[in-house]
């Protein structure tokens, strides 16, 4: 029995090495992965395996409703593992419109030809509306029902970036912008909310489907528990001058530099993210850091409810 | 007898475009470009703080965001009163320059290669050159593993298509290096920005950034490699194809547009904002040889096209536009900005008309390049260098300034104008920039703390406009109509409208949500 499986291991790697990517690199993304899922790092061997098994056969739909193609952008921001590696190596990308060689009906023959397969992940990047679906079409039908088509047959949907995930900022126009989760009945989605999506989230999201078979453990807004399970506060480097009672009042005040930026705006105190901890592109920064306030982009609330952005109550909450 | 192709979606641009053409004898008669999303941003932003703008603008789109979160601040801070600091000019140039050296290069590596590329001539490569080996190795192995997506399915390579092993080979490897060399150009974005896509340092006033040395020095790291590739790589690339495989569809005039070329100029190289690194001017094609300067007071809307109520072509102040999903003879969420009433085309082609940027004219002259998709390319490549380099002198003056700061406190140069932070009771502005594709305008005008109204006119408007009042077709429609298009293999309709670098969620909006008569600037 043990012998079987190192032997379906090997092909997995096998695989892996056909589609020109190491061993060593895979195991370090599995590592990272394994950190933010609190996993025993131990199990980082055991995922790159499972996960390169089953690269391979794992096709993915992208498609985007009212969005900005700013989540796509991201994806490419990503430095470990890099755009060509996720391209190319990790996954089967079918569909995705800015990217994809094909256009019109061969673009569209593409996507039906993965449905009528099955076995395909499929991510949602931008909001839906549902006040009048004309507000969105691709191919001249609604992509309101293009979308239901592709989640019906899906392993799992993935919502990527704020709109996708509980409609965003569009959700404040007349539009009747939503996420996936309140078109889909039956389907579990799976949230990863900010704007846009940080890349390391949902390359590490992807990794742990592909090697569990099964979704993270999920809060109850939909975000794994894994990258949203406290606030951007607690872990904010400002945040004991937020205890002295410190706050910025002027950016130019060097001695008030790394002060609080509540009065600025800072929604931090009630945003679940790990953007504190784990910075943006490759680590150099994050909104906090670069002396922005936090807009509170990962919440159901973005944005409307956060709003105005630069405000927030006299007395501190 | 003439057919209709439809191409929907039109992949590898931002955002959702339609592209319907009518073909006799193999040659295009007839287009129309549909924008088929809309959000409604503009009436989001009203009844708002006007510091929100900045934030929402910049979600107007993933790609060039940093230029709608610049171009809005400029307009909300003009309405403040707001005069911003040397310091935060040149940190602004850096966050948005760096947008720039990214933008460029993917749009000619991942958006637009593939239309002339025979990816699969591949296998034919013969050389010797370990690192083209790589990549024929890396490609090969995908064929054999029967899943070459997402480079395939594809239109057929035709006569335009470049088959010679040796150079479809060589730029696949730049294909894959320019995805890296995307990725460290964000990052640049980012060390100044917060995160990029979707920067969030700049805000109404300055920025919330004071750059460390640390982050300064590493910013520069990344600035030589970006450089190094564009200077050794892209703009090669660009100019070889253009001047060498692509030659004769550049000498055709292949997808030439109208002619007519409009840029507000962008980069402020002094704190007068008077001298830019891009000069504004419009260039009719009547009078091709003169730079006329740009009057605002010329620049209408038509919605005639568009799925708006039906209303006289207004200055964008005066728009008393209302989503009408129903209106007969309408096709797109996109509106038909004009200039003095003429069908004008913005973006890099047009900038480098209007600066008569010399590098660009003397290749264009040399090789007896006319207007038209290869042009683009090449005025793309051309500018590209041009901000490369400000960015080094920017830089060096962004030194200069924080050096000063750490002899005394009193000497540290300002990143924001606070004084002007609070919103006006009442209060009007513009913000005129470029943006990666071209001409854009934000407008505000602000009652009672809030914004009252909120206006944009995007670059791709005026390229992806419908047929106006008058039934003039806008830029790309004009530069499809007569190419030699295949029924069975559109291939030649892609080529012209990614030429373009179409960004469709930028361009569908809808303006003032009340009718309100709105300044004349």
């Amino acid at each position: 029995m043990k012998k079987d499986q190192e032997i379906s291991h090997e092909k997995g790697y096998e695989r892996l090495e056909r589609r020109g990517i190491s061993r060593r690199d895979f195991l370090k993304l599995c590592t990272l992965s394994c950190i933010a899922f609190s996993l025993d790092l131990g199990f980082a061997s055991k995922m790159a395996e499972a996960a390169a098994a089953n690269l391979t056969k794992k096709p993915l739909i992208w498609m985007q409703g009212q969005g900005c193609t700013g989540c796509s952008e991201s994806l490419f921001s990503s430095a470990d593992p890099e755009p060509e590696q996720i391209l190319l190596d990790l996954l089967s990308v079918r569909f995705h419109p800015t990217i994809m060689a094909a256009a019109g009906d061969q673009a569209i023959g593409s996507w039906e030809h993965c449905l009528e397969e099955g076995n395909y992940l499929l991510v949602l990047e931008g909001s839906i509306p549902t006040a009048d679906p004309r507000f969105c079409t691709v191919e001249g039908r609604p992509f309101l029902e293009q979308f239901k088509k592709a989640a019906s047959k899906a392993e799992a949907v993935i919502a990527v970036g704020s709109c996708a995930c509980y409609g965003g900022i569009p959700r404040a126009g007349f539009t009747g912008a939503v996420g996936a989760q309140d078109i889909l009945n039956g389907v579990k989605v799976v949230n990863i909310p900010s704007c846009p999506v940080k890349p390391d989230r949902l390359v590490g999201t992807l990794l742990y489907y592909l090697s569990k078979n099964q979704l993270p453990r999920l809060d109850k807004h939909g975000r794994p528990l894994a990258y949203y399970r406290w606030t951007l506060h607690d872990s904010c480097h400002r945040r004991l001058h937020y205890e002295r009672g410190e706050f910025l009042r002027d950016w130019n005040d060097p001695k008030t530099a790394d002060w609080c930026l509540y009065y600025k705006g800072c929604k931090g105190k009630e945003v679940f993210t790990n953007c504190s901890s784990y910075w943006w592109n490759d680590g150099v920064n994050y909104c906090g850091y670069s002396g922005s306030p936090c807009a509170g982009c990962s919440q159901p609330e973005f944005y409307e409810q956060f709003s105005p952005l630069f405000d927030n109550p006299k007395e501190v909450k | 007898m003439a057919k209709r192709i439809v191409v929907d979606p039109v992949t590898r641009i931002e955002g959702h475009l339609r592209v319907e053409v009518e073909v006799e004898n193999g040659v295009v008669v007839d287009a129309w470009t549909k924008g088929t999303m809309f959000r409604g941003i503009e009436k989001i932003i009203q009844g708002r703080d006007p510091r929100d703008a900045v934030y929402i603008a910049e979600r107007i789109c993933g790609v060039c965001m940093a230029s709608h979160g610049w171009t809005s601040a400029m307009a909300v801070e003009n309405a403040h009163g707001a005069i911003l600091p040397p310091a935060a000019r040149l940190i602004r140039n850096l966050l948005v320059g760096a947008l720039w050296l990214h933008d460029h290069p993917l749009h000619f590596y991942h958006l637009s290669a593939l239309d002339y590329l025979d990816v699969l001539a591949i296998a034919g490569y013969q050389g010797k050159d370990q690192n083209l080996l790589t990549v024929k190795d890396k490609i090969m192995k995908l064929v054999e593993a029967g899943d070459t997506a997402p480079l395939t399915p594809r239109y057929e390579p035709d006569d335009f298509s470049i088959r010679d092993p040796e150079i479809v080979t060589s730029a696949l490897a730049h294909y894959l290096q320019a995805l890296q060399i995307q990725a460290k150009a964000k990052k640049m974005s980012a060390i100044l920005g917060g995160k990029q896509p979707h920067q969030s340092s700049i805000v109404v006033g300055g920025v919330t950034i004071y750059p460390t040395d640390q982050q300064l020095e590493q910013f520069k790291q990344l600035l030589e490699e970006v450089v190094d590739f564009v200077k050794k790589v892209y703009v090669p690339d660009v100019v070889f194809f253009a001047t060498g495989p692509l030659l004769s569809l550049a000498q055709a005039g292949f997808g030439a547009g109208t002619g007519n070329y409009l840029a507000y100029g962008a980069f402020p190289m002094d704190d007068s904002g008077r001298e830019k690194l891009f000069e504004g001017g419009f260039v009719s094609s009547s009078q091709p040889e003169k730079v006329q300067q740009v009057d605002l007071t010329k620049i209408t809307e038509a919605v005639t096209s568009s799925w708006y109520q039906e209303s006289l072509p207004a200055h964008p102040w005066e728009g008393t536009t209302e989503v009408d999903l129903d209106k007969s003879g309408a096709y797109t969420f996109v509106k038909s900005p004009r200039y003095n009433g003429l069908s004008t085309e913005v973006g890099p082609l047009a900038r480098m008309t209007v600066a008569r940027h010399k590098p660009f004219l003397k290749l264009v002259e040399e090789y007896a390049i006319k207007p038209g998709a290869v042009a683009r390319h090449l005025a793309r490549a051309q500018e590209t260098v041009l901000v490369a380099d400000a960015m080094f002198e920017w830089l060096k003056d962004l030194e200069h300034l924080l050096k000063r700061g750490k002899i005394h406190n009193s000497l540290r140069p300002d990143i924001h104008d606070s004084k002007h932070w609070e919103p006006p009771r009442r209060g009007r502005g513009v913000g005129l920039n470029e943006a990666p594709r071209g001409a854009l305008g934000h407008w505000v005008e602000i009652d009672d703390h809030k914004v009252k109204n909120y206006q944009i006119v995007v670059p791709t408007t005026w390229n992806v406009s419908p047929r106006d009042d008058q039934g003039i077709p806008g830029p790309i429609e004009q530069a499809l109509i007569g190419i030699p298009v295949d029924p069975h293999n559109p291939v030649n309709l892609v080529r012209v409208i990614r030429s373009f670098d179409p960004c469709l969620a930028c361009a569908v909006h809808v303006i003032s949500s009340d009718g309100d008569k709105m300044i004349r600037i």
